[in-house]
């Protein structure tokens, strides 16, 4: 049903190589970006910038996280921290009177060298090891944001963001500053999505298969490791100067501290590793999920005030937060990507189940 | 994985779930004569209990003035209504709740957090929202000119450790050749009195030894144990929630005097008890309201609220430190709700109304709860005053008057401070 796959023929090899083959996820995701696109028309300013536009840009962190966990399979517990380093780096260039897209380009290449230097460990170790290497970036750079005023930004570790000034123009409007947001999301989107049918993705595919492995086929697991870091710390950098310039407004160190690089860790795990459909549903479930939980509480709250405590109202979303986040993983432990390919997959060939292999 | 038929309906039941859940509505009260407020707080994360208390007072004093009929004005009393949500700490969700409460007519937003409050400094100046920031948020908002819609109205952090150090100084007739030892969380609340300690320093002839405990500071020996070597005559603690009742703990076990560590205002009857009451006889600390259920404006809540079983939390922690300083913010913004009422002759209460009204306090004390406060354009610190508290085995007993200290050097770094906000904000 839906997903008809009968009467496909591909004559060319342009075809054959299509993202998407079938008619219907085409129109399908057609659908969806005109969604995001009208969402200005047709959702309150409430819901597009404080949950669509961090959801976006959230989610561009966690493809970036992801071609570095699922794509190269190294573990990173700093990616806040990187994403620190491309905010502050990005908000003191443009302080400094370089232009916005420049400093965003800067910020990230701050964040792609010093997420590589620490990347580097990743040449020696492995797994665990990595993750506390990687981890050792999330604390020295807490540490030193924290102690440099002149990179906190003084006395009260609050560093207001200039503007967001595109080619010149002053983007401050909730619609403005959301498709920032979407446009970045969206070309990253596409980047992550050919990624792995370039020479670079499939590199990184023997990388993460075995590296020993790919040394032997001639693939440089010395370059193709740093390239993953570089890559994607490049990424988090400009995304966590997207962060503060479209959605925080000010930069202080706590909202980049471990608490948001093991969220992403997170979100990535729970979406799908090396699934970019993962990343969207993943930074649904860990960013916006929480949100929604305690506005429904409370607005159950407000209906029986005296019956439900203030105590139960507030404590009540992490208990069921906490149960989504085990329970997704229990029914799916491939993530909640994998869950939309088994829904496709039998769309396929529903009702005929027995034509499936 | 092949996918069969009970699995397929738990899949579309979830994805039906999920998508159905950002439909709860917010269901806004559309009464007439209500002021709103939000208290976007942290129940779960960092603050907890101090939230939880702090909360629980609050609500008790808005209950009682609703229960009165409201805030007076002619034509009837308006009612106050407090919206309450969890940010477990997180500037994410506050900026959420803010959002939120913004379109939900929300005049007053308390978040009682340091980063939150910090997070939303830019918005609720561009909304012109009223920020209230109480013992918590930036220093440098006593600034007014700078930051017209936040407003700390208490002592800041800068004016506590003034306050302590001017103690010191009275007990020991003079600070000159002194060691003060400063144990703090290594964040930037914690490194915050540093400047001001440094010039104080100067000022009064002590010399000054920081010691930083990295957070949460559930681990601070060796801070300690450096601190030890250094033989202090003053130790000051600076930190929040776990890492005040290890300080104390840690100084009493290198041979302190509990009656020469002196601390923030973040320490309360529960931290106490975890020390040990007995033990921890003697330690002082800053208070901005009194404790205990002797200020007649507690009196009153045990009376018309507590006492008829509408009381918001557990009855033993009324009168306590943090449900005293939930008291003392409900009481300030109620005033602030009464002056504006006054001045738009009742017919309603804006966010300018009530930030004109909150910005022009004359010597208001909460009926014997809190030092006079005066704000001005100018000030929204409030005088700054403040007084010591010492533990006396079961409660905190004042251990002298209200006071201000050293709001010269006070004023000159939040001058500076806030200079460079108006240098760069936006």
């Amino acid at each position: 049903m839906f997903y008809r796959a009968a009467g496909i023929r591909h004559v060319s090899y342009l075809q054959t190589r299509q993202l998407w083959p079938l008619p219907f996820d085409r129109a399908l995701l057609a659908f969806i970006a005109l969604l995001f696109v009208s969402a200005p028309l047709w959702v309150s300013p409430l819901v597009l910038n404080t949950y669509l536009m961090p959801w976006l840009l959230w989610t561009s962190a966690a493809l970036g996280l992801n071609l570095l966990m699922g794509g190269a399979g190294q573990v990173h517990l700093g990616y806040g921290a990187v994403m620190g380093i491309g905010a502050y780096g990005s908000v003191h260039i443009m302080r400094a009177g370089v232009p916005f897209e420049l400093a965003l380009l800067l910020g990230g290449l701050l964040a792609a060298v010093i997420g590589t230097i620490f990347g580097a460990a990743a040449l020696r170790v492995k797994g665990l090891y990595l993750a506390v290497s990687t981890l050792a970036l999330q604390y020295l750079t807490d540490f030193v944001i924290l102690h440099v005023p002149k990179i906190s930004g003084g006395t009260q570790a609050s560093l207001q963001v200039p503007t967001l000034r595109l080619l010149g123009q002053p983007v401050t409007s909730d619609t403005g500053v959301y498709f920032v947001a979407l446009a970045f999301c969206a070309v990253l989107t596409i980047f992550m999505l050919n990624v792995k049918r370039t020479s670079f993705g499939r590199a990184l595919a023997a990388v993460r298969e075995k590296d020993y492995a790919a040394e032997i086929l001639g693939v440089s697991a010395f370059r193709y490791k740093l390239l993953a870091f570089w890559v994607s710390s490049f990424i988090g950098g400009v995304t966590g100067a997207l962060y503060a310039f479209c959605y925080y407004k000010a930069v202080s160190p706590e909202q980049f501290h471990i608490e948001l690089s093991v969220q992403l860790l997170a979100t990535v795990i729970v979406g799908g590793l090396g699934r970019v459909l993962g990343c969207y549903f993943g930074a649904a479930l860990i960013l916006i999920a929480p949100m929604l939980l305690n506005r429904a509480l409370a607005a159950l709250a407000r209906g029986h005030g005296s019956v439900i405590g203030t105590d139960l109202v507030t404590h009540a979303p992490l208990i069921l937060y906490g149960g989504l986040i085990v329970g997704f993983l229990l029914f799916e432990p491939l993530g909640l990507a994998k869950m939309y390919e088994n829904l496709r997959n039998s769309l396929l060939v529903w009702p005929f189940r027995h034509t499936r292999r | 994985m092949t996918l069969d038929r009970r699995q397929f309906v738990a899949t579309g039941l979830g994805a039906t779930l999920a998508t159905t859940l950002p439909l709860f509505p917010g269901i806004a009260s559309a009464q007439e004569r209500v002021v709103k407020f939000g208290m976007c707080q942290d129940f779960t994360v960092v603050y907890t209990f101090v939230t939880a208390e702090y909360s629980q007072g609050q609500r008790d004093y808005f209950t009682l003035v609703n229960e009165r009929g409201g805030v007076a004005a002619p034509g009837g009393g308006w009612k106050i209504a407090a919206d309450i949500v969890d940010t477990g700490n997180a500037p994410q969700r506050g900026i959420e709740a803010y959002e939120r409460f913004k379109r939900e007519g929300v005049i007053l937003v308390d978040p009682l957090s340091t980063p939150v409050s910090r997070a939303l400094v830019s918005r609720a100046l561009q909304d012109k929202i009223n920020l209230v920031t109480i013992v918590s948020g930036r220093s440098d908002a006593a600034d007014g000119s700078a930051f017209p819609y936040v407003l700390p109205l208490s002592p800041s952090y800068w004016s506590q450790a003034a306050i302590l150090v001017e103690y010191m100084a009275q007990q020991d007739k003079d600070l000159k050749g002194k060691k003060i030892a400063f144990v703090h969380i290594d964040t930037a609340f914690g490194r915050e009195p540093l400047p001001l300690l440094q010039e104080l320093a100067k000022r009064r002839g002590f010399e000054l030894l920081p010691f930083p405990y990295a957070p949460p500071g559930n681990e601070q020996s060796a801070a300690w144990t450096q601190l030890r070597r250094a033989k202090p005559d003053w130790t000051m603690i600076w930190g929040g929630g776990v890492g005040q009742t290890v300080s104390v703990k840690e100084a009493l076990r290198n041979g302190i005097p509990a009656d020469r560590i002196a601390s923030v205002v973040w320490l309360s009857e529960s931290d106490m008890k975890v020390v040990g009451n007995e033990q921890a006889k003697g330690v002082v600390k800053v208070e901005v309201a009194a404790s205990g259920r002797e200020p007649k404006i507690l009196q009153d809540i045990v009376r018309e609220v507590v006492g008829k079983g509408k009381g918001a939390g557990p009855q033993e922690l009324v009168g306590t430190t943090y449900y005293n300083i939930g008291v003392m913010a409900g009481a300030i913004m109620v005033e602030g709700v009464r002056r504006a009422l006054e001045a738009s002759k009742g017919t309603s209460v804006t966010a300018e109304g009530l930030n004109e009204a909150l910005r022009s306090i004359k010597g208001f004390t909460a009926e014997g709860l809190i030092p006079p406060l005066n704000t001005s354009k100018t000030d929204h610190q409030g005088g700054g005053m403040a007084r010591i508290a010492q533990w006396d085995g079961k409660r905190w007993a004042a251990k002298s008057d209200w006071l201000a200290a050293d709001q010269d050097v006070v004023f000159q770094l939040i001058h500076a401070s806030s200079a460079e906000f108006k240098k760069t904000g936006t």
